[in-house]
């Protein structure tokens, strides 16, 4: 690009040349370019010369100095973290009438379903009075009923199944359409660092991104982060847990190995079927870690993805399996539990497993083979004890240890983020706290939009 | 004898027989009220229940001032408390009288005593589950069990005692009851210790015939008791915690369903023979519906016979019904699922992850010291259409092992 001579010029050199009238038709096709995109690929913009306030040492410590933050915008509703939880608070919040507003750190919704590839959809349906009946309704049940519109896009999607898995692809678009269509205004990249406080409630929250460190504020948060940052910054009671962090990959080719051959090696299963030809999904569990200790984190990634790559090597030097590839490790490290919110209501292990309806029942949970009943899931679960101006959703609702176990799959958080999402929206049309949300109106909000509440 | 003679006498034995019938109803209907069993009280499961575990322990205790009571009037029992008896007695009132037929049989209700008693040595009393008392409560078991032909035939036998009564007046107590035989044996037996001590020469109009042929059939009992323990096998099906090893189990238990009335998961249903005719109508442990809670005791408190070991809760907690074993070919965690509903749903926490393969792959762990065999884990496994964790009874265990 640095060549002074561009094509124009030297199409100008041959018609001048007399070779014009072979190249006519050529020149004219490229001047119709040149008036559309007028804009070069590089080109200079003037650096925003912004105030700088970096960190400096003062007595051997680092400081931050005060400074006052560029507010991005004012909503209604903000939820951070586009997770299954969140993008479900997001379209519930904005389908309700609210102004709704959702930040994500990475470049797509979904969160360990889509870029965890975690992939299956689990405890979507429940059996009462001896009949199976899917629980994930609402918005997430209208998100997996898209995916039938495409073709290998969900498996395991019927009548008589349960528990599908969905193609990561397929999902992270429909989940854009659907929060477009909702008009969520959307903020990709940015990552919420921490909390803006006005008394005992939260007003917004500070993010930070490629374009520095910026204020959103709202009249209500969902913290859908997984790992309750946001509730934890805000000084609510929560508690925490090590769990397993694992990490999930693909195996491609599949289709042109010998299963056979691979199963007398020793190899039982080469993982579970995909809505894509020759792909399968592989687990790997993990040991117990703390997922908010980013060097475990960090060692956990190095490790995991070299047990990974050896063990497929290994696979491909077997006799049936030097086909196979490795088609990818997630690129989101598979975090289980870490903050749980000490809520208004901890549900137990104990209180879903002999199921009694609550006053306040917002969604239901799912077994995890729809072979038993479903669990109600109090409001309660999702309500700081103290704090105001939040709710949280997902896997960071106050629950038990073993209940963590149904509380944490893909299949509540859809049902507990559609939950959050209408009870702040009620809470902006009644100009409520959220802790005084009309549970009736809640529930008749939530019925309209399709949610199952027993 | 004299006291039927007067009207006073009569209405004492008949108001006796009202309260033993109230008594009896209560023992059977409120078990969380009273753990003791209504069958407890009869003579015949408590010598049985002696004979075959060989131990006596509070159970066998209540059934001993009935025997001796039994010393000094003949029959008292079933003139003043056995409800089965009342309830034929109150039969034969509304129905016109009838010829005595029967008056020539035999006393086949001394051989079913006798032939049980001699079973109950080897450790297998074969027609204990005849007792009235066992009858009458199978018939109130009935109903708490899930409609099967087992229970069903377990709740036919007070119906049935009933309708050989309508057939044959009195036959039944007089003839064919097994309490009713032990109780006279033993009178027979005071007398002719009274002849032996007074020196008499036998009385020939009232035999006191005891020995010889009693001994025969004693003997015969005993021989077909051992039989019976060495001919049973194949697959035994699980049974209460605490339960006795399975021959003698399946000997001693009188099925008279309290343990099958009592249990809050049930999960105790009569077994229709699948596991051998030698187990028929006994309990067997099915987790369909639940599992054996941990805070639960109730059928070891109230069986009558000992079959099922007289345990506090702190015992019975530590009573294995079986191992339970994982099939690594149907777990889901097995399987790279994220699925740990078995390892929640153990009340003794004897399930854990292990990982395998360098840590690729894990598997549920269960630690053998831990399991009881309740089937909780049994009971929640989500896969179908069998569970891949199971409860397995405990010879086979030894068997493989």
């Amino acid at each position: 690009m640095n060549n002074p001579m561009t094509r124009r010029k030297l199409f100008q050199i041959l018609s001048a040349a007399g070779l014009g009238p072979a190249f006519a038709s050529r020149v004219v096709a490229d001047e119709s370019e040149h008036k559309t995109k007028k804009i070069p690929e590089i080109q200079p913009i003037p650096v925003e010369n912004l105030p700088r306030y970096p960190a400096f040492i003062r007595d051997g410590k680092v400081i931050q100095p005060e400074r006052p933050l560029p507010v991005f915008q004012e909503t209604d509703v903000l939820v951070v973290g586009g997770g299954a939880a969140g993008w479900a608070a997001a379209v519930s919040a904005a389908r309700a009438g609210a102004k709704t507003m959702i930040v994500e750190r990475y470049g797509c919704f979904g969160g360990l379903w889509t870029g965890g590839i975690v992939l299956v959809v689990i405890s979507t349906h429940a059996t009462e009075n001896g009949q199976m009946l899917q629980v994930v309704r609402g918005i997430g049940g209208e998100l997996l009923d898209r995916h039938a519109k495409f073709d290998n896009a969900i498996v395991n999607r019927g009548e008589t199944k349960f528990n599908p898995t969905t193609d990561p692809e397929a999902t992270m678009f429909l989940m854009d359409e659907m929060i477009q269509e909702a008009k969520v205004k959307t903020l990709f990249h940015c990552w919420a660092t921490d909390v803006i406080m006005d008394g005992g409630a939260v007003r917004g929250v500070v993010f930070d991104s490629k374009a520095g460190r910026q204020a959103i504020l709202a009249k209500a948060v969902v913290d859908t982060t997984g790992d309750g940052d946001i509730f934890a910054a805000a000084g609510a009671e929560h508690e925490q847990r090590l769990h397993a962090i694992g990490l999930v990959h693909r195996l491609g080719n599949v289709d042109r190995a010998d299963h056979a051959a691979l199963k007398k090696a020793g190899y039982k299963s080469l993982g579970a079927i995909e809505p894509q030809p020759s792909v399968r999904w592989v687990n790997l569990r993990g040991p117990s870690a703390n997922g908010l200790d980013i060097n475990e984190l960090t060692r956990l990634q190095f490790e995991h993805r070299n047990k990974i790559w050896n063990h497929v090597q290994k696979m491909r030097k077997t006799p049936g399996g030097e086909k196979l590839f490795l088609l990818q490790t997630a690129p989101q490290i598979g975090v289980r539990t870490t903050r749980l919110l000490a809520g208004t209501h901890q549900l137990t292990y104990k209180e879903s497993r002999e199921p009694r309806k609550f006053p306040d029942t917002i969604a239901v949970g799912g077994a995890q083979n729809s072979k038993h009943a479903g669990w109600p899931i109090p409001y309660g679960v999702m309500l700081p004890k103290k704090l105001d101006g939040l709710l949280t959703a997902g896997r960071s609702i106050s629950m038990d240890d073993k209940l963590v176990e149904d509380g944490r799959l893909i299949g509540a958080c859809l049902t507990t983020g559609h939950a959050a999402g209408a009870a702040a929206a009620v809470a902006m049309k009644d100009g409520c706290r959220l802790r005084d949300v009309s549970i009736p109106k809640l529930q008749k909000l939530l019925r309209e939009q399709g949610a199952y509440l027993g | 004898m004299t006291t039927g003679s007067n009207g006073r006498g009569k209405r004492l034995r008949a108001t006796g027989r009202w309260l033993a019938l109230v008594a009896s109803v209560a023992l059977v209907l409120p078990w969380w009220v009273i753990p003791v069993p209504l069958a407890s009280f009869s003579p015949l499961v408590a010598a049985c229940s002696a004979l075959a575990t060989q131990t006596v322990g509070f159970i066998v205790l209540l059934g001993v001032p009935v025997l001796a009571l039994v010393l000094l009037s003949p029959r008292w029992f079933c003139r003043y408390a056995c409800p089965v008896g009342l309830l034929l007695e109150l039969q034969g009132k509304l129905r016109p009288k009838a010829a005595l037929r029967w008056l020539q049989w035999p006393f086949i209700c001394r051989l079913l005593a006798v032939l049980t008693l001699g079973g109950a040595c080897m450790g297998y009393p074969f027609f204990i589950w005849l007792d009235p008392l066992a009858i009458f409560s199978g018939f109130f078991s009935a109903w708490r069990t899930p409609l099967t032909v087992a229970s069903v035939c377990a709740g036919l036998a007070l119906p049935a005692a009933l309708l050989v009564d309508l057939l044959l007046p009195k036959v039944w107590c007089s003839r064919l009851c097994p309490l009713g035989g032990l109780q006279e044996l033993l009178v027979l037996g005071g007398r002719r210790l009274r002849q032996l001590l007074r020196r008499e020469r036998p009385d020939h109009e009232h035999p006191a015939r005891l020995g010889r042929r009693s001994f025969l059939v004693a003997c015969i009992g005993a021989a077909a008791g051992a039989a019976t323990r060495t001919a049973q096998g194949q697959t035994p099906p699980l049974r209460p915690p605490g339960a006795l090893d399975e021959t003698r189990f399946t000997g001693v238990c009188v099925r008279c369903g309290s343990c099958v009335r009592v249990c809050p998961s049930r999960i105790l249903r009569p077994d229709l023979g699948e596991h051998g005719l030698a187990g028929l109508f006994a309990p067997v442990v099915r987790f369909t519906e639940g599992y054996c809670r941990e805070n639960c005791h109730r059928c070891n408190m109230v069986c009558p016979s000992g079959a099922i070991t007289r345990l506090s809760l702190d015992e019975k907690r530590r009573r294995v019904i079986g191992p339970a074993l994982v099939d690594l070919d149907l777990c889901l965690l097995a399987n790279g699922q994220e699925c740990t509903t078995c390892i929640r749903a153990c009340p003794y926490e004897a399930l854990t992850i292990q990982e395998i393969a360098g840590g690729l792959s894990v598997k549920p762990l269960l630690d053998l010291a831990k399991c009881t065999g309740c089937g909780a884990c049994e009971l929640a496994c989500p896969t179908s259409p069998r569970p891949a964790i199971f409860v397995l009874p405990k010879p086979s265990v030894l068997k493989a092992s």
